[in-house]
């Protein structure tokens, strides 16, 4: 057991090291330091300065280790596993302090998006379940294209628009940490998430159960005169849950980093508004290092993942 | 009796959500308190005075930094006013040709409260501001690791370039000079001849030729007196923030919040001069008794506002809004207190050049300008086809296109007839503009257009090379869907006389590439002035400022020797009859030559709500928060009445949702029985 | 080669290939079943999607040369297709809403009254115009990404599944690190250190969707490594090229199909995003709607581009899926289900 999980962390390992080179050759290889300098400093300023700017933000340096002992490749690698992420390319402002004060907003709007989409794509696949070869299922997995079909661009200018500006339900966008006014804020962000999301889900989660009240044991169940709703809510769900909370567990580590378009829209300053300035910014440094802690977070949650399962399924760690 | 059950849950939900149900932005406690909302799109690179150039840092920076001068607030053509300092100098001729002026400080100013003054003595809170103070702010302009964006126009002061190459090559011999405090860095590198200080009130100004705009700069963020004790201390180390995040001035408000992603907090400070020595009535801390005509008519020199000390707002709460619409409808709900107005929502708004009857019923105002702006299309001028050596063929390439390019439908299409059909680079309102001119090339005229081309050897715009319409390629860095269907436009005209220009929507870094090799034909810029003056005009087209040269600023890379010797004259006279003249002479040559096609100047449409009073727009920016007033009272009624929620359609919404799925549910039972 | 050039011979090839594939269904059992099927199912779906086909196969033919209409100097000298002959000289001087007769702000009359289903745009184009030549961007950025992501998937996966050791742990390890950064984010990273082109979008989006096929592929050829017949024409001495191709290939066909219209969506969604941050496709959909996301406040609202947009985008994705549905549940009903 504990073999297996110092291999998948060691592979972990590898694979973080992996995306550490692959950002390497698209953010250094490809771009050349002295654009990213330029739009950081303006047009105006003597080449001199330039070159200060690069020196201050280690861009002077050669490229790779086969150049110099000190270079960029080696430096990269440091100050990402480090922890130790520098200054932003645009405006100097450290980024591990912009990313301190993006976690709390996105976890914010993120964690009762998941709960919400999570709960409503779980009750609403049961109903259509449970009614399935009835126009109401039909219906149902018809609705959810529909809503797959949407673009979320389409989702947010729509609720914007209605919602907020002809209804005066909740605010057009911003956000406010207070207890008191933060919910009117997350409304019309959640509802938009759950709406993009529930269309896959819903019909995910349907098709499990589905499978599901074909089993044995819910025929069984039936035989000895269970009632269908409570072979629904006992039987049906309890075993349907395995394959649910599989996908669920892999979309955790995208609770941290929010949502780039949700984020934007609605004016939250969590991770993902904070990615969006960084592109709309050319902000290479920034974007970077949201990059790699998206990544790093991901491949955490698929460990955390694997080794759950080996706990659960022996036969997973002879794979 | 279930139903019951679902039924009273649902009563309750619904009573719960129409409670929670509000579109009021900010915590309900606040909805009483005199803030001023105020709305800002991009986040500011930096705070720092001497390097911080954009509208939106001048937003803060102007209301947290005084100036020695500043304009005033109602008079047009705009004019200088005391305000750290005791009188708007005057120039001093020397010999040799140089000019000084003399800057009296107000006595007895501090700078606002903050733990940096603890480094000056234990347990400062502040301390007085002295001309050293100034001295000190022009010397970091000057400093090379500032790098400010000024140091062209402040190296007018004598010595100053030299303390810039002195203190650079210091720090190139001496790597642990960095190290030191920065007061003694600058004290190494020795003075700036041209500021000489008197006790601790008088400066001496002393520019190596005349240069009458240097008063300008002294009326911005640039040269605001600045403690060194706020650069010692705001270092970024242990979890002090960067000089740049945290403003340390003299003016009538300091901040208090900071997170330029999201939100920036100002609140009036106690230490200002205005608020210490209101019995001076310092123009610059008194509500003005004088303006223009208009002014009394709008409501500007009202009796409860005249002669009162500012500021009247306590606190101004900016917040972030990346998104146009978000902000323009907050705006309509009386969350923001005043707008621009963005183009989307013009129609809406404005009907007959007036505002329409909607607006008028919620008692909005509206208050227009024209910016001393020009924006316009540039071609560059060195390269073969579009540029100077083509001669006369390229000239008369240059006039054909530039026939085409109607201004004033373009200003209709894009900025909702907002703006004024340029003819010339001079924006209304500065020394100059003539109204009555009319550009020959800047008329639409396809016929003329088209014999202009004959005569360049495109006729019907095909190139005898090729057989094929002339190619050429139109560069922009602004991969907008709205830049997208502007530049769509200009092609569309172009194709009028048969020739065929290509849009290249590249990002920044391919751009910069292409204007380092000059591997552009035609470009669009616009240029808004940073002090009222044609020099801050013409000077877009000095050879001095090529970019292909210098990086300056004429990136359309003209270069004529006849307009630069006319420029050199006109640069430093003041306003009079020759310098009208050499101005004529220039735009002569501009008309015949071509460098731009002037498009049009911005005019700028402010809305504000009836609750504020106290606003003008000023094209320059400089600050006028100071001068507003809030109605509480009404801004709070008005908030109410209009942002009632309407509730119905979720209930209907309920009842289709059940409607639908109702008879399934029945269905399904009937039949399992 | 000029492009219009290069489009006309792709529009030869894909339509020669339809016809090919179009014999080779009815000759083999199997496929004419899955097709009667299909049609069976989804005929609706099916005829949608076919609709928007011909509109863009139409569109990517063009020639040089007149036909008289409303022709300036540039168009008579540039490649236009049937649908910019039909259309062109059909402009209008700014907004006009569908079937007006007189401009939108104010009472002129319009040129061509009453005609433009869709209305017109700020600058007074056509929006149907747009829209229909939008069905070639999607189809162009949907195909063409296939086109990349597809045979790339199918080299990895399929040579990792048969050969396993090394090759298999070099690929695996590639799949890790793509899937580990989130798509949308290396999607965008990609397309700004790229030029800004059409294919540069396509190639990003090849690179960050070739990962769940190529996961797929390997997955059944290592299964299919394991079946007799396999076995056996290995033992023959028959050389591992020739196998995957006679043996394994064959019998990824299905989820090849299967994969190109799931993704399909995927990718036309992804470009609005793309769009919307600058950095999409010049005519797209999605570079429609976020032009037109701003005319919503406009009083009286212009409403229809956004919404000629939407629906033509929604439309196309909406058949799509209900031809992907049926096509996963025809073609093979388990394995993909877990997967995409």
């Amino acid at each position: 057991m504990l073999a297996y999980v110092v291999r998948r962390i060691a592979y972990g390992v590898v694979v973080v090291a992996g995306v550490l080179l692959l950002l390497f050759v698209l953010f250094f290889a490809v771009t050349d330091p002295n654009d990213i300098a330029r739009r950081a400093l303006g047009d105006k300023v003597p080449p001199d300065v330039i070159e200060q700017w690069k020196a201050n933000h280690g861009y002077d340096k050669p490229l790779w280790p086969w150049q110099a002992a000190d270079n960029l490749l080696f430096d990269h690698f440091r100050r990402m596993v480090t922890f130790d992420f520098g200054r932003s390319d645009a405006d100097d402002a450290p980024i591990v302090d912009r990313i301190r004060r993006g976690i709390g907003p996105s976890l914010v709007l993120s964690v009762p998006m998941f709960a919400a989409g999570l709960l409503l794509g779980v009750v609403l696949a049961l109903f259509v379940a449970f009614f399935r070869e009835t126009y109401i299922d039909a219906a149902g997995v018809f609705v959810c294209v529909l809503a797959m079909s949407i673009s979320i661009l389409l989702y947010i200018i729509g609720a914007q628009y209605v919602v907020a500006k002809l209804l005066h339900w909740f605010p057009i966008s911003g956000f406010d940490p207070a207890p008191d006014v933060v919910a009117r804020f997350l409304a019309m962000p959640v509802l938009v998430g759950v709406l993009t999301g529930f269309g896959g889900d819903v019909r995910f989660y349907r098709t499990v159960f589905v499978e599901e009240t074909s089993r044995d044991y819910v025929r069984t169940a039936r035989a000895k005169g269970c009632g269908e709703g409570r072979i629904m809510l006992w039987h049906v769900l309890k075993n349907g849950m395995i394959p649910i909370l599989t996908r669920v567990v892999l979309a955790i580590p995208f609770l941290f980093t929010g949502s780039l378009l949700l984020e934007s829209f609605f004016g939250i300053p969590g991770l993902g508004s904070i990615t969006v300035d960084a592109i709309n910014g050319n902000d290479f440094s920034t974007l970077r290092t949201m990059v790699f802690i998206f990544s790093l977070l991901f491949v955490v949650g698929q460990i955390a993942v694997d080794v759950s399962y080996s706990l659960v399924d022996p036969r997973v760690r002879l794979e | 009796m279930r139903g019951g059950r679902i039924s009273a849950a649902a009563g309750i939900l619904a009573a719960v959500a129409t409670a929670a149900c509000t579109n009021n932005p900010y915590p309900d406690r606040d909805a009483e308190l005199p803030i001023l909302y105020v709305a800002f799109r991009e986040a500011p690179k930096t705070l720092d005075p001497a390097k911080a150039y954009t509208t939106v840092a001048t937003q803060f920076n102007g209301n947290i930094y005084d100036r020695l001068l500043e304009y005033h607030f109602l008079k047009r053509p705009y004019t200088l006013i005391p305000a750290l300092a005791a009188e708007v100098p005057s120039a001093v001729p020397l010999p040799d040709g140089r000019v000084a002026y003399d800057f009296e400080l107000r006595p007895d100013l501090l700078f606002q409260d903050d733990p940096c003054f603890a480094l000056g003595g234990d347990g400062r809170a502040t301390r007085q501001v002295t001309a050293q103070d100034v001295v000190f702010q022009l010397q970091r302009v000057a400093d090379p690791a500032l790098a400010s964006p000024v140091i062209t126009a402040f190296g007018n002061i004598e010595g100053l370039l030299g303390f810039f190459e002195r203190l650079g090559a210091l720090r190139e011999e001496d790597p642990g000079l960095a190290e030191l405090p920065i007061r003694d860095q600058y004290a190494r590198a020795g003075p700036i001849e041209g500021l000489v200080v008197e006790g601790d009130t008088r400066l001496r100004v002393i520019l190596s030729a005349p240069y009458p705009q240097i008063l300008y700069w002294f009326a911005m963020p640039f040269s605001a007196p600045v403690p060194w004790e706020a650069i010692d201390y705001y270092d970024g180390q242990e979890g002090r923030p960067h000089f740049a995040d945290h403003p340390v001035g003299t003016g009538p408000y300091k901040m208090t919040y900071y997170d330029k992603q999201a939100r920036v907090v100002l609140e009036a400070n106690p230490n200002w001069y205005g608020v210490r020595h209101p019995e001076w009535k310092a123009p610059g801390a008194t509500y003005p008794s004088e303006g223009m005509p208009e002014d009394a008519e709008l409501g500007r020199l009202d009796p409860e506002l005249v002669g009162q000390p500012l500021p009247f707002i306590q606190r101004i709460d900016f917040r972030r809004e990346k998104e146009s619409i978000p902000r323009f409808n907050k705006f309509l709900q009386g969350y923001y207190d005043m707008s621009r107005i963005i183009k989307e929502s013009f129609d809406s708004v404005i009907h007959e050049d007036d505002l329409s009857p909607a607006m008028r019923a919620m008692g909005v105002r509206l208050e227009t300008l024209v910016e001393p702006s020009v924006f316009y299309i540039g071609f560059n001028m060195e390269d073969d086809v579009v540029g100077a050596g083509g001669g006369a063929r390229s000239r008369k390439l240059r006039q054909a296109m530039s026939l085409t390019i109607d201004s004033a439908e373009f200003v209709k299409l894009f900025y909702n007839g907002r703006g004024v059909p340029a003819q010339s680079p001079l924006p209304p309102g500065i020394f100059g503009y003539d109204p009555e001119y009319r550009n020959p090339y800047r008329q639409v005229d396809l016929e003329r257009a088209a014999a202009l081309l004959v005569e360049a050897g495109y006729p019907g715009g095909l190139d005898p090379a090729t057989g094929k319409p002339l190619s050429l390629t139109f560069d922009t860095m602004d991969t907008s869907a709205r830049g997208a269907l502007v530049d769509q436009y200009l092609v569309d005209r172009w194709r009028l006389i048969g020739i065929d220009v290509q849009v290249a929507a590249t990002n920044y870094n391919q751009f910069q590439e292409k204007v380092r090799k000059g591997a552009y034909q035609i470009f669009e810029w616009g240029w808004i002035a940073d002090y009222p003056d044609p020099e801050n005009f013409m000077f877009l087209l000095w050879s001095e400022m090529r970019r292909s040269r210098n990086e300056g600023p004429n990136s359309a890379n003209f270069s004529d020797p006849r307009f630069d010797a006319l420029f050199v004259k006109m640069k430093s006279r003041d306003n009079d009859a020759e310098r009208l003249r050499l101005i004529r002479e220039m735009r002569a040559l501009l008309e015949e030559e071509r460098p731009w096609i002037e498009t049009f100047h911005r005019e700028d449409y402010v809305l504000f709500h009836g609750w504020l009073r106290g606003v003008k727009p000023t094209g320059l920016s400089f600050p006028t928060v100071k001068y507003r007033k809030l109605d509480l009272a009404l801004r709070e009624s008005r908030r109410v009445e209009w942002n009632e929620p309407i509730t119905w359609p979720a209930y209907g919404l309920a009842a289709v949702a059940v409607a639908v799925v109702l008879p399934g549910v029945f269905t399904f039972f009937r039949e399992r029985q | 080669m000029e492009t219009w050039v290069v489009s006309n011979i792709v529009v030869a090839v894909l339509v020669a290939g339809a016809v090919w594939s179009g014999v080779y269904v009815r000759r083999s059992e199997m496929w004419a079943q899955a097709a009667r099927e299909l049609w069976r199912r989804s005929p609706v779906a099916l005829l949608v999607v076919s609709l928007y086909v011909g509109i863009a196969l139409v569109d990517s033919v063009s020639w040089i040369g007149g036909d008289g209409v409303g022709e300036d100097t540039v168009a008579l000298h540039e490649a236009r297709s049937p649908i910019d002959r039909l259309f062109a000289d059909f402009r209008e001087e700014s907004y006009s809403a569908p079937l007006a007769a007189v401009t939108f702000s104010g009472e002129t009359p319009l040129l061509h009254p009453g005609t433009h289903l869709f209305g017109t745009d700020l600058l007074g184009r056509d929006i149907l115009h747009q829209v229909l030549k939008g069905a070639r961007i999607a189809l162009l950025i949907g195909g063409v990404t296939s086109l990349l992501a597809i045979p790339l998937a199918l080299f990895f996966g399929v040579s990792a599944g048969y050969f396993g050791g090394r090759t298999d742990d070099a690929v695996f390890f590639l799949m890790s690190v793509l899937s580990s950064i989130p798509s949308l984010l290396l999607l965008i990273v990609l397309v700004m250190v790229m030029d800004k082109s059409t294919l540069s979008v396509c190639i990003a989006l090849a690179v960050t969707s070739w990962v769940g096929f190529c996961r797929i592929s390997r997955g059944e050829t290592l299964k299919l490594r394991e079946l007799e017949y396999v076995q056996a024409a290995r033992a023959l001495g028959i050389g591992p090229v020739r196998i995957m191709y006679r043996h394994i290939l064959p019998n990824l066909m299905h989820l090849v199909v299967i994969t190109f219209v799931l993704m399909f969506s995927g990718l036309v969604l992804s470009e609005v995003i793309l769009s919307w941050l600058g950095i999409g496709v010049d005519g797209s959909w999605g570079r429609m709607i976020d032009q037109a996301r701003d005319e919503l406040s406009r009083d009286p609202i212009v409403w229809w581009n956004l919404s000629a947009a939407g629906a033509a985008l929604f439309g196309l994705l909406l058949a799509v899926n209900f031809v992907g549905d049926a096509v996963r549940d025809i073609l093979d009903p388990r394995t993909l289900r877990e997967n995409l």
